[in-house]
């Protein structure tokens, strides 16, 4: 992201959890590459949903998908999942369609942007919680489709916070999220000054989360257009609703555990594609082994 | 199922969920092209290892240790293949014997092909056809866990030392009775030492009317119906209840051997005579006391007697048991340790006598707990020198390590039944006719009343069988206490 100077608001906000009953929800997706075949790949997507009501989880699973993607069909699955999740409006496609390599995650992008949207349609005064950030304009998230997620969600009396768990933004050569601050957590650090150039736009304000003792801090984008007093109340209340282990919200942890893959689902998956539609997967051989043996994998390392 | 890998006589066969194998089931690797094939044994059955499976079930059991609520949207359906890989199993087989042109040898030195190989189940039956296990004599043991019937042949017996171990109440004396009766039925002679009385009603049904074996159970209690003149016994049968039941020293022995000379001589062996003359024969006190003491034990036993007709029912017995097949049961329940020992020593030095001068053929004796009353050095004798007169030994125990080891490797049968003492399986894996892995595995897991057969009478192949039930009066239980009281 191209920003001016990033500067940083002091003193940290200290915040005090609010125990009145809040619903927590967080959706997450996942994409995997299951296998080649001769004329492309196969890749499956799921999503994950979880609502923290009462003290409970409950999680809802969608998926997986599988496609069969190749240069032929690419055009068509992309542009026919567009069409299928978002108006045609919101669409403006000027991105195009991705290339192959690319098409794993901006599927599961596409997925995530739509499970996001039915999440904030579906819940009533809670907090919502996205993995990532709240910036678009970029391929996978635009500014149309982002925009209209966070006014449904407002609409519904809703809170979207984001949670990174990587950032690239430095204060003076440091990650904002590696900052030394003596406070005592939990407390929210305001990143001020970040002025994005277009297309790229932020759709929340940042800030540094630091939500439970521990080493770790995370940057949290909450909904722009949310009052100050609600987004600090926001953030009080998942506090008070959510578990936070190592500042990270539990809702959105199990979130991201519902729809991650496993070694074994992939087993699951190949077995399935093979038997239901009779694909045969392709072994490629690994050029870095074969070329440069036990060398091959240096770069990895490195 | 699949072949997944050979380590010296050990194969892993990786099989799923709609493929049933279980311990002690036999599989059939064939290898089309090398028109060969390895007849194997499941002797464990384990979860494949499959990447991943840890994160699945963590991921199940997030909500404080609750399985999770949720709904999975699974269009496609890939939740059963899911499972279907989740619940692979590994098979842990021994190879048993190496199949071509439908002979078979215990060879495990060729590798079959991995990927062209086909893992099937080898039905017992045909297993029992291919390692010829047949014969004349059919007795049938019981059903397998294919419903098929397991039937051994009773020349597998003869001739041979047999085992049947396994805890308490897991069916011991069930097969011991069993294997007795279809000796019985086919002629033989048979001595039950019965120190429970628990065979003492093998001929009555268990609707208490009689069953074909009635004329053929002749029960003997020492004592009572059962005695033993003392004109009838042989010296060295007498001075073996005396130095090994009664510990005479050597000395004595001696002593008590010019004793029995005289006695013998006069013609005056009786009881009376034989305690006067201990008293008035010219020798050392401490030789006197010594004799005398054991002279009174014997008197004591109520076992001995001048009555020579008293004393003919052994022989008799074992004529009977001779001409038409019998059982003769010394019921020992109800006798002391040491009146026991004298017993079973003279039993056992009268059928070696008519055995050595052919008065019967042979005898097959079954011993339960044996070391309640037998000597140290009858275990190798059982073994080595009264097998060659044609004394045939089936121990029954629920304590292995009272049979000596030497007795273990040489058994030709091996009955197991279930033990979960780690103790006991190893004393048992020391028989030569099995591996220790497939004893500890199997037996281990054998539910009451199912036995793991290993030996010459299953052709060496060892299965699992549920012995068969037999209508004859239960005896020998155990006295409960708290038994109807509700």
């Amino acid at each position: 992201m191209n920003t001016q100077a990033v500067r940083i608001r002091m003193p940290p906000k200290t915040l005090k959890p609010r125990h009145e009953q809040t619903t927590v929800a967080a959706v997450d997706t996942s994409v995997i590459k299951i296998g080649e075949t001769a004329t492309g790949a196969l890749i499956a997507v799921r999503g994950a949903s979880i609502m923290k009501q009462n003290k409970r989880y409950h999680y809802t699973r969608l998926g997986p998908f599988i496609f069969h993607i190749t240069e032929e069909n690419k055009h068509e699955v992309y542009n026919m999942l567009q069409r299928t999740y978002f108006d045609s409006s919101l669409n403006p496609n000027h991105h195009g369609c991705p290339n192959l390599q690319q098409m794993p995650t901006r599927l599961a992008s596409l997925f995530e942007r739509w499970l996001q949207s039915m999440l904030a349609r579906n819940t009533k005064n809670g907090l919502i919680l996205f993995d990532g950030s709240l910036t678009a304009g970029t391929p996978d998230t635009p500014i149309q489709i982002m925009r209209q997620i966070l006014t449904t969600a407002r609409k519904g009396g809703n809170t979207v916070l984001a949670f990174s768990k990587m950032t690239t933004l430095r204060v003076n050569g440091r990650l904002i999220t590696d900052l030394p601050l003596e406070n005592e957590p939990p407390y929210l650090l305001e990143i001020e000054s970040l002025r994005p150039k277009a297309p790229i736009a932020l759709m929340g304000d940042v800030y540094v989360a630091k939500l439970a003792n521990g080493s770790y801090a995370f940057r949290l984008d909450i909904d722009r257009e949310a009052s100050a007093e609600g987004k600090i109340r926001a953030v009080e209340q998942l506090l008070g609703n959510d578990l936070l282990s190592q500042s990270y919200p539990e809702t959105l942890r199990l979130a991201h555990i519902f729809c991650t893959f496993t070694a074994n689902e992939v087993l699951a998956m190949q077995h399935f594609t093979t038997r239901r539609y009779g694909l045969r997967l392709v072994n490629r051989p690994d050029m870095h082994s074969l070329l440069f043996g036990p060398f091959g994998r240096g770069e990895y390392y490195s | 199922m699949k072949l997944y890998k050979k380590e010296g006589n050990v194969l892993q066969i990786l099989s799923f969920s709609n493929e049933s194998a279980e311990k002690g089931d036999y599989l059939l690797v064939e290898d089309a092209e090398a028109e060969k094939a390895l007849i194997v044994q499941v002797i464990d059955v384990q979860f494949a290892s499959i990447p991943g499976v840890l994160e699945e079930l963590l991921r199940t059991l997030p909500d404080g240790g609750e399985l999770m609520q949720g709904e999975n949207f699974d269009p496609l359906e890939i939740a059963p293949h899911i499972t279907y890989i989740q619940d692979a199993s590994l098979l842990i087989c021994k190879i048993r014997a190496t199949m071509q042109n439908d002979s078979l040898s215990p060879s495990s030195s060729w590798l079959p092909s991995r990927s062209q190989s086909t893992v099937k189940k080898l039905p017992l039956p045909m297993l029992m056809k291919l390692a010829k296990v047949n014969g004349n004599l059919p007795i049938i043991l019981g059903s397998t866990k294919d419903s098929s019937l397991l039937t051994i042949d009773a020349t597998a017996l003869d001739g041979g030392l047999n085992i049947i171990s396994g805890k308490k109440g897991t069916g011991k004396s069930h097969l011991s009775k069993l294997l007795m009766l279809s000796l019985v039925g086919f002629k033989a002679t048979v001595v039950v030492f019965d120190l429970n009385g628990e065979y003492l009603s093998l001929g009555t049904a268990s609707d208490g009317k009689r069953n074909a074996y009635y004329d053929k159970v002749h029960v003997l209690t020492p004592s009572q119906n059962f005695k033993a003149a003392l004109k009838q016994i042989n010296l060295h049968v007498l001075l073996g209840i005396l130095i090994h039941a009664l510990h005479l020293p050597g000395t004595s022995a001696r002593e008590f051997r010019r004793i029995w000379k005289t006695l013998q001589e006069k013609d005056m062996l009786t009881l009376h005579d034989l305690g006067e003359t201990i008293r008035i024969w010219s020798c050392n006190q401490h030789v006197r006391d010594a004799l005398s003491s054991r002279f009174h034990s014997l008197i004591n036993s109520g076992f001995f007697t001048d009555n020579i007709a008293e004393g003919t029912t052994l022989e008799e017995s074992l004529f009977k048991a001779k001409e038409q097949g019998g059982a003769v049961i010394i019921n020992l329940r109800n006798t002391s340790a040491i009146d026991r020992q004298i017993v079973v020593e003279y039993v056992l030095g009268r059928l070696v006598e008519s055995l050595a001068s052919w008065k019967l053929k042979a005898a097959f004796l079954f011993a339960e707990e044996a070391h309640l009353y037998l000597r140290e050095t009858y275990w190798d004798d059982i073994v080595t020198r009264m097998r060659h007169f044609g004394i045939f030994t089936t121990f029954i125990t629920n304590q292995p390590d009272t049979v000596k080891e030497n007795i273990y490797r040489q058994a030709d049968n091996i009955f197991l039944f279930n033990f979960t003492n780690e103790h006991d399986l190893d004393v048992v894996s020391r028989a030569a006719r099995v591996d220790t892995e497939t004893v500890k595995s199997i037996a281990r897991d054998l539910p009451p009343h199912y036995c793991l057969s290993l030996g010459k009478a299953v052709g060496d192949f060892p299965i699992v069988v549920k012995i068969k039930a037999l209508d004859v009066k239960t005896m020998g239980e155990t006295r409960l206490f708290f038994k109807d009281m509700n």
